[in-house]
């Protein structure tokens, strides 16, 4: 039902029956689920999926726990929404790194809880050289985003906080400083800071800021579980909200190209959009206009959609344009977000993940920058069990069709005790594309992915480089996970790593059109996407059986350049204004591993 | 048991509909009171009104007024006379000249002495109706005045006699001429007129009808047949008024009698139209103004409703619950304050149960959790064993997130009323909050076996299957349910609800069956908003953009704060093409939707505790 279940009790009076209110059964909760029941399972393909992962992250070294929060129960919602991770390649040595942010807790945090940063040792093993980088932090970190702020050719880090958010300049010797103070992006008050974006949304070559901020929220004044009818989750006292308690406000910061900031939210026109629980960012351009647009993806609030103007300014169009709401307008628990070209005609497409009792939802492109949500048609309804998070719409087996790939877990851990149906960990969620606008969501033990964990952010790239995408995990109060790819078959593949000159160094808002055989597919360079995350900055596309390909590139400076009968398997690095160019140590890291 | 509301936060609780096709509000107040029943009242009736009584035992007042003009009628005829009077001479002031007639005023009222004392008893939703006959009689006699035969001494006398109330007499005239002239269309009016006079209707009828044979568009005998098809509540009244005011389009009466018989079909848009087109009668006639004003907060006119309201409650000896529909009204308007100030005298000196609830109600709007428990306590300790004190109860409970709290004194009131399967039903709903399944399923199923035509029973065990993800169960409990109450149109919505939440694809079976029961719904029932939204929304999944943009625009129609409706039809629009209007509607959804964040905060500042297990309110 999705609709009111207020007034239900009249109906045993009469009076409710004549005025055409209807209500529901069941109960409010802090999170919004439109209560949806599964959309019938097609018959199964019968298609093999090539690709099959495994959890390398213990033997990988990557053995600390990400602390967030409560383990067994969270009193407060700061305790309970996790993290972001990502994949950076920070020392440019052609081999993408491990950044993990990581939480606290509410009595204060255990020894080792702290963001880390884990070098690639090239070998299929990581080395932890956090307090080396300069990057040990101990907060409730939430998002993290990539992108070099001051063009000087190394990947900076912005990180994200309940309190305050952090700028790490990387100082391209393997070290990082916390420049926040210095690039005037310290605040007086407490902010809880969620999504974040590296966009250069006035072209001008700098990469400027957009940071969501989920709640306002003050932990001496929040309610506590069982509280309020936001407070409970089928009738059991859980952590509170986000409804009920006030929405952030979302910012966005204009690079002055000096290293400094300055906050123009009023001026751009994001402060007059409407409040909603912020949560991840992808900044892209989806009316294919040359400018980049911002989506936020929101909690149980319309997800938001900044259309640029051209001038400075955005004007939020999420409702408008189909991406704000469900298909019947209700509000979704939007957190993480996949961005890409699941049909395969060219256009930037969205997926959106949701709580549980919900479907996550994917929405078309008509390459204006209108969206229809194809949830229904694209079988992808078939999943409503779990909290969904971090999200991809990578292609995982290398056919040339981009697949979808959803982190789960549940916020509320004090539940299965009395609900074992309602399991805290989860298992992640596969859905391969069968290529004809539609999903089918695969058996996650014959994938690899059935291992159950509280998932939030995930990131996608290829951690040993060898043409496959692999994905590292998040899990609340465990090891993250890196889930190893082990593809077999013979399917081509080709990565594409844009470098730009005019345009920010991190390319940032290209969009890239790949055409294989008869096919054409759009990527965009973000700088997050997933949940709170980000992915390795190298765009890879799965080309089937097709071994060459064209390569079109939109380059946020608006150079428009195509590159023709590109052979498959390998990297190609593209400059701005001139071409392919000699990709960095890739050549050599990619031998020893091809 | 005592309860208290805890300060915390304030519930907003939605009111009670206060307009429903037979006004249940009112009715339910009433009942409640046990003030639904006849009020007999005392009125003086002018010397200058002459009484006798007919054969049917009515009261037959025989006015003399000089003119057809209301104002000068009203003039003469106080009080009652006055009242039923101008409303029936009204109708055609200029149209008509009647200042050689006398009116003759029916009215079907007890009197002790007659011409005198009349003890009347009103009804304040049939007397309009009997008010309207003597306004017919008037039409007809003006009406002969218009057709005057050309062998005037036959008719002259046969209206003397008339005049007279000799209708013996006037029947004994009439025969020979009719066999001499079966073709005259003015006699058989005229002996229409005179059986009816005796009350002999059906005869009356026929003479009528007979007229109408030589002469189908003879006013006399349209506006006889009319009038007597009224009284008996024959379904052709309808059309023969109507046919009425294709000959005479600024007939008061025929609009006055079609105003009544649209609101008694619950067609309030006709009704109101018709009401505004019946001249001065609603200055005069309390009935019709208050059915007048009960349309008018259908529609959603509330601040019409309201004037129409006060005005009734400041009419000297009218019908005190005008001011428990005024306060209801403006209830539903949003001004509960207003309601709670309309209330006040009443509350003030020895309120019933009914004034009681509605304050309760109005309270609670004004979100003063505590002053609404504590007058529903009132009410519950005045009147235990109504049922409808508890549902309200329940449902504040509800609102307020206090489950379990509402079971409790929903417990009490079963212990009261064991039998009362509305009181099961609101139990099993707040089981469902608590994820009780089982005692929710039990209390459905309990509603269901003592009242088994009680609709939301079946909607609520096929909604909790629902929740329950047996979907399956869902529709066989709802399918078998229609096969009980196949009109039942939350019923047909329930179905088709289940059926998309299945996801059926476009154009299967299932899918075509719940656009059938959707559509079938909202013909039962057009202001059902949530059948019309799944309708819209399955006429959106087949691609069927218009009609969805149709239903969006309709259910907006009834309720303008719909937010899915609102989303289709922007979804609708854009699809079209037609974006123009996008960004005023995008706002207004925004709009609307920041409104109901806010009163779902406002819901959560009050929790209701019992006093035994807490002694004073607390603050959350």
């Amino acid at each position: 039902m999705t609709i009111s279940r207020r007034s239900f009790i009249k109906i045993a009076a009469g009076s409710a029956l004549a005025t055409g209110t209807l209500p529901l059964l069941g109960q409010e909760q802090g999170v919004a689920s439109r209560g949806v029941k599964p959309q019938a399972r097609p018959a199964s393909s019968g298609r093999p999926f090539n690709a099959h992962f495994v959890d390398i992250a213990k033997a990988a070294g990557l053995h600390e726990p990400t602390i967030y929060g409560g383990v067994d129960s969270k009193k407060y919602i700061l305790e309970a929404n996790g993290c972001g991770c990502a994949f950076i390649d920070y020392d440019n040595d052609g081999w993408i790194d491990i950044f993990l942010l990581c939480g606290t807790r509410l009595d204060g945090a255990p020894p080792k809880a702290t963001n880390r940063l884990y070098k690639n040792n090239r070998d299929g093993t990581f080395t932890d050289v956090t307090e080396k980088a300069g990057l040990h932090a101990t907060g409730w970190a939430n998002g993290v985003c990539i992108g070099d702020y001051n063009n000087d050719g190394f990947e900076d880090i912005f990180c994200t906080y309940f309190g305050q958010n952090c700028l790490y300049r990387n100082n391209g010797d393997g070290t990082f400083t916390d420049v926040s103070k210095a690039a005037g992006l310290l605040t007086s008050e407490t902010r809880w800071g969620a999504g974040c974006s590296f966009v250069d949304y006035n072209r001008d070559g700098h990469l400027d800021l957009f940071v969501s901020n989920y709640i306002h929220f003050e932990l001496d004044k929040a309610p506590v579980p069982g509280e309020t009818s936001t407070c409970n989750w089928k009738g059991i006292p859980v952590n509170c909200g986000p409804r009920g308690l006030p929405p952030g406000h979302h910012l966005l910061y204009r690079n002055n190209g000096d290293g400094t900031f300055t906050d123009v939210t009023k001026q751009a026109g994001i402060a007059a959009a409407t409040e909603s629980y912020g949560m991840t960012v992808v900044a892209a351009d989806f009316d294919e206009d040359g400018w980049p647009d911002i989506f936020v993806a929101c909690d149980s609030t319309p997800s938001l959609l900044f259309m640029n103007n051209h001038d400075g300014t955005f004007r939020e169009e999420g409702v408008i344009r189909g991406v704000a709401l469900s298909d019947d307008g209700m509000e979704q628990a939007g957190m993480g977000v996949g961005i890409g070209d699941y049909n395969l005609d060219g256009h930037l497409d969205l997926f959106k993940t949701h709580f549980m009792g919900d479907t996550c939802g994917i929405y078309r492109n008509d390459g204006k920058g209108n969206f229809d949500d194809m949830t229904r048609a694209a079988k992808i309804g078939v999943e409503t069990r779990f909290v969904s998070w971090g999200a991809g719409m990578v292609d995982l087996d290398n056919d040339g069709y981009p697949d979808l790939f959803v982190v789960t877990g549940s916020v509320y851990p004090e539940v299965e005790r009395k609900l074992p149906d309602y399991p805290y960990k989860t298992p992640r969620i596969l859905f391969r594309n069968l290529g004809n606008g539609a999903f089918e969501e695969l058996d996650s033990a014959a994938s690899g992915v059935a291992q159950p964990h509280s998932g939030r952010g995930c990131a996608f790239g290829d951690f040993d480089n060898d043409g496959d995408m692999d994905i590292l995990i998040i899990n609340m109060n465990e090891p993250p996970s890196l889930l190893r790819n082990d593809l077999s078959g013979s399917q081509n593949w080709i990565k594409i790593k844009l470098e730009g000159v005019k345009s920010n160094r991190s390319a940032i808002g290209a969009r890239v059109l790949v055409r294989y055989g008869n096919k054409v597919q759009a990527q965009a360079m973000v700088s997050q996407s997933s949940y709170y995350s980000a992915n390795d900055s190298r765009l890879h596309f799965g080309l089937g059986s097709i071994k060459t390909l064209d390569v079109d590139v939109y380059w946020p400076s608006g150079l428009h350049e195509e590159h023709k009968n590109i052979p498959a398997n390998q990297l190609i690095t593209l400059r701005e204004g001139a071409g392919i160019v000699k990709n960095q140590r890739w050549d050599q890291a990619h031998a020893g591993n091809a | 048991m005592k309860i208290k509301a805890a300060l915390s936060s304030v519930g907003r609780l939605r009111r009670l509909a206060p307009f429903s096709n037979d006004f249940g509000i009112f009715r339910s107040s009433l009942s409640a009171s046990g003030l639904n029943g006849d009020e007999v009242r005392s009125t003086r009736v002018s010397p200058s009104v002459q009484a006798s009584r007919d054969q049917t035992g009515d009261l037959n007042l025989l006015a003399l007024p000089q003119c057809c003009d209301w104002r000068d009628a009203s003039n003469r005829f106080p009080n009652e006379a006055r009242r039923a009077l101008p409303t029936h001479v009204t109708m055609n002031p200029s149209a008509h000249d009647c200042s050689s007639y006398k009116a003759t005023i029916l009215l079907s009222e007890r009197y002790p002495a007659a011409g005198v004392e009349v003890e009347q008893v009103m009804r304040p939703q049939t007397s309009f109706r009997l008010a309207c006959s003597s306004l017919a009689a008037v039409l007809l006699f003006c009406g002969l005045a218009l057709a005057q035969p050309t062998d005037t001494n036959p008719v002259q006398a046969i209206t003397s006699a008339l005049r007279a109330g000799e209708f013996d007499r006037a029947l004994q005239i009439i025969e020979p001429e009719l066999r001499q002239n079966p073709k005259n269309a003015q006699l058989w009016a005229l002996d229409g007129i005179a059986l009816s006079g005796k009350g002999q209707k059906k005869p009356a009828l026929m003479a009528f009808k007979r007229a109408l044979a030589v002469s189908a568009d003879y006013l006399p005998a349209l506006e006889g047949a009319a009038q007597i098809e009224y009284d008996t509540g024959d379904r052709e009244t309808a059309s023969l008024l109507q046919h009425v005011l294709r000959l005479s389009p600024g007939d008061a009466t025929a609009h006055a009698m079609l105003a009544v018989l649209d609101y008694k079909r619950g067609d309030c848009p006709g009704a109101i139209s018709h009401f505004e087109r019946s001249a001065g009668q609603l200055e005069s006639n309390s009935d019709a103004l208050r059915e007048y004003g009960l349309c008018l907060g259908q529609v959603k006119n509330y601040d019409a409703a309201i004037t129409v309201f006060q005005k009734l409650a400041t009419m000297p000896g009218d019908d005190p619950h005008d001011v428990l529909r005024l306060a209801s009204i403006q209830l539903a308007a949003d001004k509960p304050a207003d309601a709670i100030q309309s209330l006040q005298p009443i509350l003030e000196a020895k309120p019933d149960t009914a004034t009681l609830a509605l304050a309760a109600e109005a309270y609670e709007s004004q979100k003063d959790t505590p002053r609404a428990v504590e007058l529903l306590h009132q009410a519950i300790v005045e009147d235990p064993q109504n049922v409808d004190l508890y549902v309200q109860f329940a449902d504040i409970a509800l609102v307020h997130q206090s489950f379990q709290v509402g079971i409790d004194m929903v417990d009490a009131g079963l212990k009261l009323q064991p039998q009362a399967a509305a009181l099961y039903l609101a139990r099993g709903v707040l089981y469902v909050q608590l994820a009780d399944y089982d005692h929710a399923e039990t209390d459905f199923e309990k509603a269901d076996k003592l009242n088994p035509h009680l609709g939301a029973s079946g909607v609520a065990r096929g909604m909790l299957e629902e929740q329950k993800d047996d979907l399956d169960k869902a529709l066989a409990l709802v399918r078998a349910k229609l096969k009980q109450q196949p009109n039942d149109p939350q019923l047909l919505y329930v179905l088709a609800d289940t059926i998309v939440q299945k996801n059926p694809d476009a154009n299967s079976p299932e899918f075509d069956e719940a656009v059938a029961a959707v559509r079938k719904a909202v013909r039962l029932q057009p202001n059902l908003v949530n059948a019309r939204d799944t309708l819209a929304k399955l006429y959106l999944q087949e691609g069927k953009i218009e009609p969805a943009i149709e239903e969006s625009r309709a259910s907006l129609h009834y309720d303008a704060a719909d937010q899915v409706a609102l989303y289709h039809l922007i979804v609708g629009l854009r699809k079209t093409g037609n974006t123009s209007a996008l960004p005023e509607l995008s706002k207004r959804l925004a709009e609307l939707r920041l409104k109901a964040t806010r009163e779902e905060q406002e819901h959560n500042r009050y929790k209701l505790v019992e006093q035994s297990q807490q002694a004073d309110t607390q603050k959350r």
